[in-house]
């Protein structure tokens, strides 16, 4: 009886709390309801761009007081974002930057909110590479940010004449006069495409969707050959980017193909000597051919699995307009994709974001490259620089393309 | 006659499965003809044999299950069961939100969420009839012990038996209701992946996939000439490189091993020492380490270049043949010590009697390390090498971290020269999201491992004469 009781009591009082927990709760929730909605966002963004953004984010909440914000920031960088992503897009981010050649594979994913919301003022802020690079099958998926994902030549000018750059046979004769190397990663679907693109060669993708390339016809052999004799070279050297660094640093690399992130190690290295242009000429049976290069930006892209897609357009409009661009160019000096900020005379006058808008006139847009075409083309500068030759180059290419063309 | 007494024992095995399975059945039919009516009624209101008789808190646990699992299906599972016919119908669209002026994504039928939700429903669902045979087994029972005019258990008494006569119950309920649940489910998530056309083109939440049969399969051998071509390439590599880690690494590691214990070596302990020393460095270091010493504008290349010994660097890891030749090499590195560690061990236990006698029968070194003491060793090691050879088939780490499966070839699909199956399915899955294939993959190495390692595994001596050694 006394257990019973004991019971009872207990339970009498576990209820008693509950009740006061109630009568205290219901208040609470009552001003819950007086305040902002929470908007609970996530964006990722590159390792060396987190303070930065992290600037810009600050800005965008203080400009923004109607809303209650939450927004967390995770590092992912570009080129990483759409593998990122499809591993498990509900907990991907909401806003995030990635580099344009994404775009194809995650608007087919169905990943990214079309751009419509202020859709002209994106359209008309921008350059219009950086537009196009950012529209598939006339819409606008994201948001323009840089305009820097390309390559160019960085050298050393004491050991180059302006003319020297103007040809590969000229700078890898200078080069190996001075005992001295030039580098370019041709192990590298990004970078061998300049000379095959620069030759005439095309990619593009056909009614079903599959991708077409020419690389394997008389001019893409030509090429190849080109290719062949370059790699051959004893000036030529081949690596990553630390390899790049490092040769430059201890000066056994005078001249290399890359792009703007790489500019601030390379110009400490070279100091007063430090000098960038656009790709050189090569040699194809006899004439000399403009090298290109793919145009590369980088954007920001609204997740289609947002909880909050308006606010999240509204921060990837933030992140991407110009005072954040001009920002973007002075912390980082990545070269802006807004018309205005790039023409300002700071821009103009960064030895390699001029060398890049050079080089722009030759670039070709990545949009029209699929995931196939990486990996064998890589594949291919693989057996140049591997001087292995046991395979005749028409047939080294011939399978390349079947490689790139298979259907998926 | 050994493979007609291991099939004999297979075939003997799928029987006496067989049979158990099919007295399940009758049972289950039989009891319910033989049943009173209370039996007969709870094989439709669960626990109702144990709750008219007076079982009560059995009864209403059985009853609880029932009406849990009936729930369970209203409310999510018989949709997720109906969706595992077609993995999603309805795929991620928009509409035209006038007021925001946006394109509002409706989100579609995640063909992933609905493969695992349902893999697990259809989990549940067996489950439940495992506990619904074990009710109407139970009404069964009880009806027989009455008729015998015993006493029903209590559930006092059950409970006391499960810490007592069933305690083996309650104490593997926890670990086999955890591997099924973190092991078992998602193995069978993946497994049935391989079944489906789930790559970059079929990628949720955008994207449906759905089943499509054995097509996989159908293409790694010879369907897709690329993927066929690919999987025998990477495979034969796969198999030399495991019988040259595996026996290489055990061959070296017993000879310094013996040598070490040889009776004129002085500081055993400090040579021993030495070379345990490499375990302390984390395998992933000194692979990565390695990788950055035999690059092609490497330390080492830079080296020989400095001397003058070579005019161009040699191509470590870039030229095919030469980086299988380096992993190889450098897997010896990282694995000797561990075998010399475990065969000396052995060795020390060796009873020097037999080298004794021997030696006094006239038989040289040579005869000796023949005749006594590499017998020794495989009856004690085999099993150990059979799961290294099974290991090094999968063995990730150092193929990935040395060469990243480079260099890559042409004549492969989005593989390099060097790469093993493990690594190229890696690569299939991180950098291509092509999962059906990968696990088409992960199936057949698994196939193949198991295959393997039973058949020489049921061979050794250690198996066959287990308990003796003479």
């Amino acid at each position: 009886m006394k257990k019973l009781l004991a019971l009872l009591l207990a339970a009498a009082m576990v209820l008693g709390l509950a009740a006061c927990g109630n009568t205290n709760d219901a208040p609470a929730d009552d001003n819950a309801g007086e305040e902002k909605t929470v908007v609970t966002l996530k964006v990722w963004a590159a390792q060396d761009d987190q303070d930065m953004t992290k600037g810009m984010i600050d800005e965008f909440i203080a400009a923004n007081p109607d809303k209650e914000w939450d927004i967390t920031l995770a590092v992912v960088g570009e080129p990483d974002a759409k593998t990122k992503y499809l591993e498990d897009p509900a907990a991907a981010a909401d806003v995030f930057a990635f580099a344009n050649d994404q775009l194809r594979d995650l608007v087919a994913a169905g990943a990214l909110y079309k751009v419509t919301r202020n859709a002209e003022d994106v359209i008309a802020r921008n350059g219009e590479g950086a537009v196009g690079a950012a529209t598939l099958d006339g819409q606008l998926y994201a948001y323009p940010m840089t305009a820097d994902n390309g390559y160019f030549m960085y050298y050393d000018s004491s050991v180059f004449t302006a003319e020297d750059v103007q040809t590969l046979d000229g700078m890898l004769a200078a080069a190996e006069a001075a005992g001295k190397k030039v580098f370019m990663d041709v192990s590298n679907g990004w970078y061998i495409a300049s000379f095959f693109l620069g030759n005439g060669g095309t990619l593009a993708i056909d009614a079903n969707g599959n991708q077409t390339c020419d690389f394997n016809n008389a001019n893409g052999l030509a090429t190849a050959e080109a290719i062949k004799a370059f790699t051959a070279h004893p000036a030529f050297i081949t690596g990553d980017d630390t390899v790049l660094t490092a040769g430059i640093q201890d000066g056994t690399i005078a001249a290399g193909v890359s792009g703007t992130w790489n500019a601030d190690a390379i110009s400490t290295s070279l100091g007063e000597n430090y000098a960038a242009t656009k790709l050189p000429t090569f040699t194809v049976a006899g004439a000399q051919v403009q090298m290109s290069s793919f145009g590369g930006y980088k954007q920001i892209g609204v997740n289609s699995q947002t909880k909050f897609p308006v606010e999240a357009m509204d921060l990837a409009d933030w992140l991407t307009n110009e005072a954040n661009q001009v920002k973007r160019f002075e912390t980082r000096a990545l070269g802006p994709s807004n018309v205005n900020a790039a023409a300002s005379e700071a821009v103009k006058s960064n030895v390699a974001l001029a060398a890049l808008s050079l080089q722009s006139q030759f670039a070709v847009s990545q949009n029209d490259v699929l995931g196939a075409y990486w990996t064998p083309a890589e594949a291919f500068g693989t057996t140049m620089e591997a001087k292995d030759y046991s395979t005749d180059l028409q047939t080294l290419l011939d399978t390349m393309v079947a490689q790139i063309t298979a259907a998926q | 006659m050994e493979k007609e007494n291991m099939l004999k024992n297979f075939v003997a095995g799928i029987k006496s499965v067989g049979k158990s399975i099919a007295n399940g059945f009758s049972s289950f039919f039989s009891n319910f003809v033989k049943g009173d009516i209370i039996t007969k009624i709870s094989y439709f209101i669960m626990g109702f044999g144990c709750l008219a008789r007076k079982q009560i808190v059995k009864g209403l646990l059985y009853l609880g299950v029932q009406i849990a699992y009936i729930y369970y299906m209203i409310q999510t599972g018989s949709y997720y069961i109906m969706m595992l016919t077609t993995l999603g119908t309805q795929s991620q669209g928009e509409v035209w939100d006038e007021e925001l002026q946006i394109f509002k994504v409706v989100q579609g039928d995640n063909s992933m969420l609905l493969l695992l939700f349902g893999v697990i429903s259809v989990c549940i669902t067996i489950g439940f009839l495992m506990v619904y045979v074990m009710n109407t087994k139970t009404a069964y029972k009880n009806q027989c012990l009455l008729k015998e005019g015993k006493k029903l258990p209590s559930f006092k008494q059950d409970w006391k038996d499960l810490w007592d006569k069933n305690y083996h119950i309650t104490v593997l309920a926890l670990p086999i209701g955890m591997t099924f649940l973190f092991t078992v489910l998602p193995l069978i998530f993946m497994i049935l992946m391989a079944f489906t056309n789930y790559d970059k083109n079929h990628q949720p939440p955008g994207n449906l996939f759905t089943w499509v049969g054995l097509e996989n399969f159908q293409k790694v051998f010879g369907g897709n000439p690329m993927w066929g071509e690919t999987f025998s390439r990477l495979f034969v590599w796969t198999i030399i490189w495991a019988i040259f880690a595996t026996f290489l690494n055990y061959l070296f590691g017993m000879l310094l091993a013996i040598l070490i214990n040889r009776k004129g070596v002085k500081l055993k302990k400090m040579w021993r020492t030495i070379f345990i020393i490499t375990i302390a460095i984390p395998q992933f270091v000194s692979l990565l380490l390695m990788s950055k010493l035999l690059h092609d504008q490497g330390a080492l290349n830079n080296l020989l270049l400095d001397l003058g010994w070579i005019s161009s660097y040699i191509p470590f890891l870039t030229n095919a043949t030469y980086a299988k030749i380096v992993v190889i090499v450098i897997n010896l590195w990282v694995g000797i010590p561990y075998s010399m560690l475990i065969t000396s061990g052995i060795l020390m236990n060796i009873p020097a009697d037999l080298y004794e006698a021997s030696h006094i029968d006239g038989a040289n070194a040579v005869q000796q390390f023949f005749y006594i003491t590499l017998p020794y060793m495989l009856h004690v090691t085999t099993p150990y090498m059979i799961t290294q050879f099974v290991g090094n088939i999968n063995n990730f780490n150092v193929i990935y971290l040395l060469t990243g499966g480079g260099p890559l070839s042409l004549d492969l699909y989005q593989a390099g020269s060097s790469d093993l199956l493990v690594t190229w399915l890696y690569k299939l899955t991180v950098n291509e999201q092509n999962y059906a294939l990968a696990s088409t993959i992960g199936i057949l190495i698994f196939i193949i491992c198991a295959t393997l390692s039973l058949i020489t595994y049921n061979k050794t001596s250690a198996v066959q004469e287990e308990d003796t050694f003479s």
